[in-house]
Formats: structure tokens, sequence, C-alpha cells
């Protein structure tokens, strides 16, 4: 007993030890099965794709030798890489500002008390659990010329039919229009959330000095949620992106190419063209573009919290 | 295939997607296993994994003729596999050939072949073990035994053509007046004379003389456009590293004449490929530019309705056809008693391809052909003469049925048949499109 005093403190170093390599070999353990996800899934992938690109490689197994940076040369002077790449960018611009700028309305609008707020949110948020197959059945459907919901209610109220899905001009907005509203309820609820966390003293000190609903909104919730925006944005931006599904499924690129991006362009060079090697490049491409964006949305991101 | 090719082609679900990864993992990974151990195992029924993108009608035809072909043959069960039409089926074959585990037995377009058999992914059929089962070169028409050749070598064994035709409904054209004696569509010969048919067919259909459905299918503007290309008797050559063969004035030519129709009265402007069958199906047009495989449609549709070939408008007679052809999928693990399975499975499927005749498709075994019980199929032996003056794919690794290229075809055609574009412009930017293919590295 008389030793107890002397080594007290020995055991519980040593356990504390014991118990920081237990934690140690537990965390390992627990991140293991994504760790070698990662690895197998990401990393590797990256890295191989990188190699690729370097060669002439096609899906049959041919021409895998090196032949240096020759698909990056012939990617950048391929007028259709550039129109996809272009087609992706333009999907990005027209959709990106109206996912923010409803999903800020349709959250200012709810956060003004309307009653069964749950019905709201729910109805709002529903489109957003669908699968893009559904989402794109629904709206060939709709968009139909000859049978069309939405062309049958513009000729009852008396305006020209519109060749949604076929007419060039048209298309890739007839794709923002489903991609709306199918995933505007996810920056919604980002919006809401971030809208009744804004402390209601605000609100009181801010209309006992006799400002109004639409000078609080300016002056007081819109302020408050930058950050939010922000983050929303450059979600957004990244989400929009990597478009796909939806134009596969609804117009396959067309029509005359029109809303091709370039992950369909990346898709069927590779898959259905063979050209393996050459779709890579062309992702390594679009890969440095995002990386930029998100180098940015790091750096601002950082420079707001800092 | 049939109608919902244009369909399959886009909504790809995501099931499909899932069922594809799946196959294209399991091959990697079997790729992988296979190398180290081999499941050979020596069963008494041989297992033959058979792929198809049949999924419409001739499917059910198809599953007919698969289960009198394993009813006939205890030795063997053949398990098929259909996947959707299109890019995304030849994806997933030449996926699962690279990566060493594919069906023992498929069907391909006989237009897809030169896209695989130069790369290895296809093995050559052995003509001898072919004449063992009883099939020969001589059962086949010579156009259709001539495209399953490559290099010297028997790559594919057509199960049929299925040319591109014209239907018709017999009550709509006797009361235009347009029948001839033998109760046949009458012979038009020329550009004008077919519109002047189609005005009196409007006339008593008080809606559209002719359908023909387009928008957004590459394969469907392709296929007249290459029926009325090759009635100028021209050619087209698609040579990697140089530019396209082609006769221009012919091509532009057909392609004015295409979009004339489309003016409403003719033909719907604006329609896609299920529009158009639905027009003519329930009688509001009198005829309908199609392939053979919507046949038991009409029939179903309870319309009366014969068939042909699409007129000779322009002095050669000639109809765009595709064949669905066996293939025999590179294998890493050769077994001497399913390839014999295989051979046997494929024969005894073209001997009974009566039954396939029935889903329209003209059958290339050719004593099927010569049988009675053929000449009895009407309206099919009224279009039979296809076979003859069949015209299929210029060659090339990214032509073909369902190819990207078709696609680049509906990109710069679809602007011209809808009005909005110079037929001579949407040509030479399709011209362009492919000269720039061609003057790529030939990837397989």
């Amino acid at each position: 007993m008389s030793t107890s005093t002397l080594s007290r403190p020995r055991p519980e170093n040593l356990r504390t030890s014991l118990n920081r390599s237990n934690n140690n070999l537990s965390g390992w353990a627990f991140a293991t099965p994504f760790l070698v996800f990662f690895l197998v899934f990401l990393v590797w992938p990256i890295l191989y794709g990188f190699y690729m690109s370097l060669t002439g490689k096609s899906l049959t197994g041919a021409n895998d030798s090196l032949i240096g940076f020759a698909n990056y040369a012939e990617a950048l002077a391929d007028a259709d890489m550039w129109h996809s790449l272009g087609n992706t960018l333009y999907f990005t611009v027209i959709s990106t500002v109206p996912l923010v700028l409803v999903a800020l309305v349709m959250a200012a609008l709810l956060n003004v008390g309307l009653p069964a707020q749950w019905l709201w949110r729910l109805s709002y948020f529903a489109p957003y659990l669908l699968a893009s197959t559904v989402v794109s059945l629904f709206f060939t459907w709709m968009y139909n010329p000859q049978l069309g919901l939405i062309n049958e209610f513009l000729t009852g109220i008396g305006l020209p039919r519109v060749a949604w899905l076929n007419d060039p001009n048209v298309a890739m907005w007839a794709i923002v229009i489903a991609t709306l509203w199918w995933t505007v309820g996810f920056n919604f609820l980002l919006y809401l959330a971030a809208m009744q966390n804004i402390p209601a003293q605000h609100y009181e000190a801010a209309s006992l000095d006799g400002a109004g609903a639409w000078r609080q909104f300016f002056s007081i919730t819109l302020p408050q949620l930058t950050p939010t925006t922000v983050m929303i944005v450059l979600l957004q931006i990244l989400a929009s992106l990597k478009i796909f599904d939806q134009v596969y499924q609804m117009t396959a690129g067309g029509p005359a190419g029109s809303t091709r991006p370039v992950v369909q362009y990346i898709f069927e060079t590779g898959f259905t063209g063979y050209r393996l090697g050459y779709s890579a490049a062309i992702s390594y491409i679009f890969f440095g573009l995002i990386v930029v964006v998100s180098v940015m949305q790091f750096v601002i991101t950082r420079r707001r919290s800092a | 295939m049939k109608h919902f090719e244009s369909l399959t082609g886009k909504q790809l679900s995501r099931r499909q997607l899932l069922a594809g990864s799946a196959l294209v993992g399991g091959g990697l990974m079997a790729a992988t296993l296979t190398g180290c151990g081999g499941a050979a195992q020596a069963a008494p029924v041989q297992d033959i994994d058979f792929w198809h993108l049949l999924s419409g009608g001739d499917g059910i035809k198809m599953q007919a003729m698969i289960n009198a072909a394993n009813q006939a043959n205890p030795g063997f069960t053949v398990h098929p596999t259909v996947l959707a039409w299109g890019p995304p089926y030849y994806t997933k074959l030449a996926m699962a050939s690279a990566g060493g585990r594919p069906p023992e037995v498929a069907i391909m377009h006989a237009s897809r072949v030169p896209g695989y058999a130069p790369g290895g992914l296809i093995e050559p059929w052995d003509l001898d073990l072919l004449a063992e089962n009883g099939v020969t070169a001589a059962d086949f028409a010579p156009r259709i035994w001539e495209k399953s050749q490559q290099d010297g070598k028997v790559f594919s064994i057509a199960l049929d053509s299925h040319p591109f035709i014209m239907f018709y409904n017999t009550d709509v054209a006797a009361k235009a007046g347009v029948l001839g004696s033998n109760g046949q569509l009458g012979e038009v010969s020329s550009p004008q004379e077919f519109k002047a048919m189609a005005l009196e067919m409007q006339k008593v259909t008080k809606a559209h003389g002719l359908s023909f459905g387009y928008l957004g299918s590459g394969s469907q503007m392709w296929r007249l456009f290459y029926t009325l290309y090759k009635q100028h008797g021209a050619d087209m050559e698609l040579t990697p590293g140089q530019p396209m063969k082609v006769d221009r004035d012919a091509a532009v030519e057909s392609l004015e004449f295409m979009a004339s129709l489309f003016d409403d009265t003719i033909a719907a402007q604006a329609g896609d490929i299920s529009t158009g069958i639905a027009e003519f199906a329930r009688g509001s047009s009198g005829m309908l530019f199609s392939g053979v495989w919507e046949l038991p449609t009409m029939k179903k549709a309870g319309i009366p309705v014969d068939a042909a070939t699409i007129p000779t408008l322009y002095g050669t007679p000639a109809s765009y056809a595709d064949s669905h052809s066996f293939v025999l999928p590179r294998q890493l693990n050769h077994n001497e008693d399913k390839r014999r399975d295989v051979y046997k499975f494929v024969t005894d499927v073209l001997k009974g391809s009566l039954s396939w005749a029935e889903a329209g498709h003209i059958p290339g075994y050719q004593p099927v052909v010569q049988s009675q019980a053929y000449r009895d199929l009407t309206p099919q032996i009224h279009y039979a003469n296809a076979a003859d003056i069949i015209a299929y794919d210029p060659e090339a690794w990214f032509s073909g049925s369902g190819s990207d290229w078709q696609t680049y075809f509906a990109e710069n055609v679809q602007n011209v048949l809808l009005g909005r574009d110079k037929a001579a412009a949407g040509w030479d930017a399709f011209e362009q499109r492919t000269n720039t293919l061609l003057s790529r590295p030939n990837p397989v």
C-alpha cells in the first residue's frame, strides 16, 4: 500500500498513453474503410487517369503507349470540346443565379410566418429527394411539343407552342427550369436555417427605430445571410459544373449539340467513341477548371472566417 | 429494337446504369480472378451467356426462339441478357470484351462490326464448324454474306436484315386512287410523283399524307437520308486519314427533298418517332416511313396495312438496312464444348427464324426465306425484295446503328428538316464533323 502513492502517477500515465494509442488504433480502424475507398476510388483513379491522358489508350486496350501531351494539344484545338465546355459554363451561369435567388425568395416568404410551415418546407424540399431519372421523365412529358402539359397551358392562354427540348435556343433553358424545380429545395433549406438563426433582437431594435419590413430585409437579413450566400453560390457553381444526368436523359445533348455538357462529351469520347486516353485528357482540362473554382471557394471562405 | 429506341437512347434509368456498372465492375474483377484460378467446372449442362438488345416485340420472339433451342438441346442452357438499344449496349459489350469476361455469344448490328473486329474484341466464325451444323455461305444473300466479312474472315452471322421501308394504309390508298391493279401501291419513280401521291392521300385523311417522325433521332434521319442518297447511285467512303468521299450534290438533293416533305400537309413539320407511328396507327396518314420492326405494332393497331420498299425516286433501287448478327466476343479461356454449343444454338436459331420473320425482319437464312411458309406471310413477302437492294452504313470505326456519328448527323441536319437551315449548310457541317473524326487516330 505504501507504494501506491508513489506509483499512482505512473499507471495513470500508462493508462493515458495506452488510451491514446488505443484511440489511435480504433481511430484508424474506423477510418480504414473510408481510406480504402478513398485510395481505391479517388486517389488511384486520379493518378491513373492522368497517366491514361498521356497515352492513346482505347476502350479495347489498344494503343496504350505514351504519347506525351498530344491528347491535350488535340483537345485544346477541338471545337466540340470548347463548345461543350461552353455549354457547361453557360448552364452554370444561368442555373446558379435563379437557384440562389429563388431559394432566397422562397425562404424569405416562408420566414415571414406563413401558417403550416412544415407543409411548405416539405413541398419545397420534396423534389430534391427524387432521382434525376424521375425528374427527367416528368419534364420530358410536360415539355412534349404536342401532348405536353406546358404547351397545353400556353395555347390555353393564347400563346404559341414552344418546342422546348427541340429548339436549340430554348433547350438549355428548359433544362434549367427542370433543374430549378428539382434542386432549389436544398438551397432553400440552407437559407431558411440561416434566417431562423438571425437573432430576433436585431429585428426588434430595427422596428423600434422605425425600419419597415423591406428595410429590415435589406439591412439585417441580407447582410446576416452573406456567409450562407457565399457558401450556397460556391456549392451551386460546383454542382452546376457537374451537369450531366438531366441533359443526358432529356435531350441526350441535342438539339444540334446545344445542351451537350462537357461531362457528356467526356463520356461519349471515352465510352461510346472508345478513346479513353483522349477523354481522360479532356476530363483533366475540366478538372483544372474545377480546381480553380474550388481554390477560389477555399480562399474566399478562409478570408471570411479569418 | 422498335420505336422505343429513341427513348432508351436517352432515358437510361438509374437501375440500368447501376446494372451496367455492376457488369463492368464484375467484368474487371473477373478478369483479375480468372488469372489466379480459372473457374472451369465440368458441369453436365453448359451455361451459355447471350447478350442482345431486342427489348420490344421482337424481344419476345427472340425469347421464344431461345426457349425452343434450349428445349431441343438438353446439353446446354442459353441465358439471355437484354440491354438497352444503342450506345449503352455497345459500350457494355466492348468493355466486357476488353475486360475478358464477355458473353459467349451476342447480337450486334452488322454495321457496328467494323468498329469491333479490328481491335480483336470479337473472334471470327469457324466456317467448318458452321458447315458441320448445316449452315454455309450459300445460305445467305450475297450482300448480307459480303457484309459479314472483315479482311476475308467472317465475323458476324446475320440473323436477319431489317430495312427501312414504307408502310401504307390500303384503305386510304384505295380511296385516294393510288392502288395498282394488284391491290398494292402503284409505282412512283420521281420525287414529284411521290409528293403527288402523298397529297392525294392527304385529301383522304384530312391530316397528313405521310408520317415520319425524326426529332431528336439521328438514326431515324439517317435511315431515310441514306436510302435516298443511295438511290442516286452514289457511294460514300470513310477512310481514316482522308476526307470523306461523298457525292455532295446527291446528299444535298436528298436533304432538300426530305425537308420539302415536312410542310405540315404532306407530313408533320416536327414530330418524334413515336408521334409519327401513332399518327399512322390511328389512320391519320396514308404512309409511314419506318423500320420493318414496327410491323407487329401496325398489325396490333388493327389498320389495313401493307408494306413495300421505299419507292425508287432517283433511279437506283436502294434501301437502308442493317442486320442483327451473331458475334463471338473474344474469350480469355476457350472451352471447346461451349464453343460447339454456341454454334449449335446459333444455327438452330437461324433455322427457326420463321418466327423472327413474323416480327417483320427478313430472315438472313435463305432456306427460311424460300420456304412456302415465308411466302405466305404478308406483307413481309411484299418487301422481301429489299434484301437484294439493301445498303449498309459506310464502314468506319465510328459509324453504324446507334453510333455517335448518327447523333452528329442529327445535330447538323435537324435544323434543315425543320426549315431553319439550308440543306447545303447542314450537309457541309456534317461533312466537316465527319472529316474531323476521320482525321483522328483510329482507336480500335
